[in-house]
């Protein structure tokens, strides 16, 4: 099927400039980071003598250990339940109600496009009001509720796609319904359900307007809202910044590394779907 | 946020026999069973907070002490003030490079490549070209900072070919600031835009170009009568995606630039978190985060209706 | 709550003490000897408050500190947030007072005022940090802040490159330091490194400008804001468009506009710039770091012999009203000023009068160096009586809203003196009818 692509090299070398674009900022901040502390150093230079120290230093004054815990608290308390109530919503949605319901579908598909900036401001009182500000629970209901949009109809649409005849099996009472969702569906519906935990996982981590509006210590934070505080406390000192940024950043990457094929597709589907 | 799939062979009947009437009650009890946590939880973290900011905007409030009924007046200050008319319009300049620079070089690269990278080295571009989409915006912003610096690699590289004019301090300069933040959120979204359209572009049936090539046509013809019309959805899917970052960008911002020099880079996105939670200006703040909302989904909405699948 | 347990201590130390003693001193609220965690906000890149915290704890070990740090533009942003919330904080540095005092944030320090007895600080000290009931006007009413100590801007300038130009003493005049600049700009050397970044650093030299033209008094009545004042005076405009005429000359780094504050001092010290507006606050870095490379001189005035005027305040921190140990913390703010050890650090690590009572001697320094020319140029600037607070602390977000961004302007010539100070008191003005 395939024929052989007229300007394969032209590609190529347009696809490795891309590349290169793409990891010199990287670049730059590990030889920023390897520089002696406090000294404003050159874009991008290796510098005589590496200060690998400086990761450590950074490691240490981040307290990059308790940032990984408080980060992986929240995504265990946003995750796993949005996911949850996302798939039982979307099978609902897809499968329980006619057309008359689809009103409410139509409510739901309206917070895709929200930006969060619109809901910030009146979330900080309502958070306030529960008296949760400063707590993790601050980031973790409303991210929750914030990520309905997307977990409702990316699972909805998943669910549209299962043949019928599955849940022809009648008009089963709730029970019966329940266990056929989580015996027959939920099984089924893996992949969805994977790439739903992927992009949650990412956006939970990387999230850093909830943080920076309604957690102030760094400690309760995503790891992106304490990389915010670090750039606080740090940033006057370009060597440390840099060091602590990569460090920051560096979970992530690995975790991408790992599962790249999954991530790729995740993401690439969350942007079509979304 | 396509329709189509609701009145595909998945819908479910609506017909209902009076005979069932009592059986669709208890559906409908099941259906608002599984529904409700997710309804509960949109509704009380999505819906009642937008609701709040709605009713805010027609106060005058400082957050902490009495608010009194504003009406309309914020609205009217947003629309006509002409700073915040400058930062909603900056927002939108953001769109020209965080839309234009990645749909462009995407469709550069789907086009010349016009086929799956497979192998090894689709396997490393993918993975590189993806890396700015998994770490956190906040992260770009630092890196570019340090890339846009007086001592950065951009000053450096400039010097380096001869061009020390063009060095200076890209994030303070009046006129290259706002570009400079638009390079880097073109960096984040880059990526996400030319993996999506290097997929599209091996879904359209080559036998189309061959066609083509038989008749004669040029590439130039083959980019605008096969290439571009074959790659509608996907390009639809990232206009609308980088469109979104653009319009509601805060983080890239938020760290590069604080906003400055003057008002150059202030984003309404960093100005609704200003006014309230700086200024105090909770009424004001929240006219604009409705405006704001507006916006996104006027300027969406077209991109939507335009990609919409017609085949 | 916090009035309870006061009056229990001081039942407690009544009851335990002999009646003999003075009672004033004994009731003087302390951090008693129970464990407490001040909780603390202090400002990114100024070693001083952290390192008088060491010490703190080292003479009281019950007491220790968690210490949040954060950029002064965020602080700006933050502080009324941070203060609102359950868990405000017990130390705080300000930038601003009066929309705090406004919005009843701040603890008021009338009550440790007497109790500590710090009617014996120099009264012209403490009149920045009082503030009317409802926040306006500033300058008399209620104490709701303290100074860890008291600092002034002038100007840094490189010894070396002094010399090389011939600068045998500092200027006397504005004259002699325009023909310095433009001397500096014809040998290729940078005559002035100032940030404006974040925030605007020329703020700096606008202010030094304002002094030299006309007199202190109308600016105070700015800042504090008082009815009907306006910093937009023919001589505040006359000292504009003397700014205006060194950014044209090209006396401000073309990149002033992304230079950041911290890079400012890196490439000052680095030996790029012959002269830096800032204040004496980084006296002590510099003596510390490189010592005998930097002097300091205060802002000549337009004739010599003419009265001298520029920006002096407090190192501003206050007591949240939401405190969990406001006690602790005013006794800190009180060791500050009156422990010997906490003085001493304060000029060698700070480089800025320690204020306190007049009756305690100034801690040594050492001769030649910057905090002796900088504690110097204060003794000359209280003798003329020209401190003036900030002009960008005249309210809350006057800095972020009003100055930074038109000043920034200025620098990209896309803003005129006139234009700066119409701008800046509308500005004001909007932020007043609020």
């Amino acid at each position: 099927m395939r024929t052989a692509a007229p300007n394969t090299l032209v590609a190529r070398g347009l696809i490795i400039l891309l590349m290169i674009v793409t990891l010199l900022p990287f670049l730059s901040m590990l030889s920023a980071a390897l520089a002696p502390q406090g000294t404003y150093p050159n874009g991008l230079q290796w510098p005589a003598d590496p200060q690998w120290g400086n990761f450590v230093k950074a490691f240490e004054v981040a307290k990059m250990d308790q940032l990984l815990l408080s980060s992986a608290l929240i995504v265990l308390g946003v995750v796993p339940v949005a996911v949850l109530i996302a798939t039982m919503a979307g099978y609902g949605l897809a499968k329980l109600t006619t057309n008359k319901y689809k009103w409410l579908y139509l409510v739901f598909v309206f917070g895709l496009t929200l930006p969060f900036e619109a809901v910030i401001t009146p979330l900080y009182y309502e958070v306030r009001a529960l008296g949760l500000l400063n707590t993790r629970f601050a980031i973790i209901l409303p991210l929750i509720g914030l990520y309905m949009p997307f977990g409702v109809y990316w699972m909805r649409a998943h669910f549209l796609n299962v043949p019928h005849d599955l849940t022809e099996a009648a008009q089963l009472d709730g029970a019966t319904r329940w266990k056929e969702f989580v015996l027959v569906q939920v099984p089924l519906a893996r992949p969805a359900i994977m790439s739903l935990t992927i992009l949650l996982f990412l956006w939970t981590w990387n999230q850093f307007l909830l943080p920076v509006v309604l957690v102030q210590d760094p400690m309760q934070r995503t790891m992106a809202g304490a990389l915010g505080a670090f750039q606080g406390q740090w940033g006057t000192d370009i060597p440390l910044l840099c060091a602590g940024s990569l460090l920051i950043l560096t979970p992530t990457v690995v975790l991408f590394l790992i599962f790249q094929r999954q991530f790729v597709a995740a993401l690439m589907q969350g942007a079509v779907k979304g | 946020m396509t329709d189509t799939i609701s009145s595909g062979p998945g819908a479910p009947k609506p017909a209902l026999r009076p005979s069932q009437r009592r059986g669709s009650r208890k559906a409908t009890m099941t259906a608002s069973l599984f529904i409700a946590p997710a309804a509960i939880a949109y509704a009380a973290f999505v819906l009642v907070p937008l609701g709040m900011s709605f009713y805010y905007s027609l106060l005058r409030w400082d957050g902490i002490g009495e608010a009194r009924f504003h009406g309309l007046t914020n609205y009217i200050t947003v629309l006509t003030d002409s700073d915040l008319l400058q930062i909603i319009g900056n927002a939108f300049q953001l769109v020209l490079y965080f839309t234009i620079i990645p749909v462009g070089l995407g469709l550069a690269v789907a086009s010349a490549i016009r086929g799956q990278m497979a192998g090894r080295f689709g396997t490393v571009t993918r993975t590189v070209l993806f890396l700015p989409q998994v770490i956190p915006l906040v992260a770009a912003g630092i890196a570019w900072s340090w890339m846009f610096a007086s001592t950065g690699l951009v000053n450096q590289t400039l010097k380096a070919i001869g061009l020390s004019s063009w060095a200076r301090g890209w994030l303070g300069d009046f006129v290259w600031a706002l570009p400079a933040v638009g390079i880097i959120g073109a960096w984040v979204l880059l990526g996400l835009c030319t993996m999506l359209l290097v997929t599209g572009i091996t879904k359209i049936d080559t036998s189309l170009y061959e066609a083509a090539r038989l008749d004669g046509a040029r590439p130039w013809h083959e980019f605008r009568y096969i290439t571009l019309p074959g790659l509608r959805q996907e390009i639809g899917v990232c206009i609308t995606v980088t469109v979104i970052a653009a319009l509601a960008s805060f983080d890239i911002v938020y760290i590069s630039t604080q906003g400055g020099p003057g008002i150059t880079t202030t984003v309404p996105g960093l100005e609704i978190y200003r006014l309230a939670f700086a200024h105090r200006q909770v009424g004001l703040a929240s006219a604009l985060a409705i405006v704001l909302m507006v916006l996104v989904l006027i300027s969406i909405a077209p991109v939507q209706w335009f990609t919409r699948d017609k085949k | 709550m916090r009035a309870y347990s006061r009056h229990a201590l001081r039942i407690a130390l009544t009851l335990s003490t002999t009646a003999a003693i003075a009672g004033t001193a004994l009731a003087a609220p302390s951090c008693g000897t129970d464990p407490v965690v001040l909780n603390s906000y202090f400002e990114t890149g100024f070693p001083l408050p952290s390192k008088l915290a060491e010490e703190f704890t080292k003479q009281f070990p019950n007491v220790t500190f968690d210490i949040k740090e954060d950029q002064f533009a965020n602080m700006m942003e933050n502080s009324p947030r941070i203060l609102s919330e359950d868990n405000a904080p017990d130390l705080i540095r300000l930038p601003s007072l009066t929309d705090l005092v406004a919005n009843n944030l701040l603890l008021n320090l009338d009550s440790y005022f007497t109790e500590f007895g710090w009617d014996k600080f120099p009264a012209g000290q403490l009149v920045q940090l009082r503030v009317e009931e409802g926040g306006r006007p500033r300058g008399t009413g209620s104490l709701f802040a303290m100074g860890l100590n008291y600092s002034m801007t002038g100007v840094f300038y490189n010894k070396e490159l002094a010399t090389q130009l011939g600068m045998a003493e500092p200027p006397k005049t504005l004259a002699e330091l325009d023909a310095l600049l433009a001397k500096a700009k014809g040998a290729g050397i940078q005559p002035i490194m100032q940030w404006n970044k974040g925030t605007a650093g020329l703020a700096f030299p606008l202010q030094n400008l304002m002094g030299a033209y006309g007199a202190p008094e109308p600016i105070n009545d700015w800042i504090f804001q008082k009815d009907g004042a306006t910093i937009n005076s023919p001589e505040n405009l006359e000292a504009a468009e003397h700014l205006d005429s060194w950014i044209k000359a090209g006396y401000f780094p073309s990149d002033a506009n992304a230079i950041e504050y911290f890079q400012m001092m890196s490439r000052f010290i680095g030996g790029e710039g012959l002269f830096m507006f800032n204040g004496d606050w980084e006296s002590g870095n510099l003596d510390t770091n490189t010592a005998g490379k930097f002097g300091f001189f205060i802002m000549p005035s337009e004739e010599d012999g003419g009265r001298h005027a520029t920006m002096s305040a407090p190192l501003t921190f206050g007591i949240a009203a939401k405190a969990a140990h406001p006690d602790c913390a005013a006794f800190f703010l009180d060791w500050v000023a009156t422990n010997e050890e906490a003085r001493k650090i304060n000029v060698a690590v700070g480089g800025s009068n320690p204020g306190g009572p007049t009756d305690l001697p100034m801690p040594a320094v050492t001769p030649g160096s910057v905090t002796e020319a900088s504690l110097a140029a204060g003794q000359t600037l209280a003798e003329d009586n020209g401190a003036m607070d900030f002009i960008a602390n005249a309210t809350g977000a006057i800095f972020a809203a009003g100055w930074t961004p038109e000043l920034q302007k200025m620098v990209g010539g896309q803003q005129t003196p006139a234009g700066l100070l119409e701008a800046v008191q509308e500005e004001y003005e909007t932020q007043l009818s609020r």
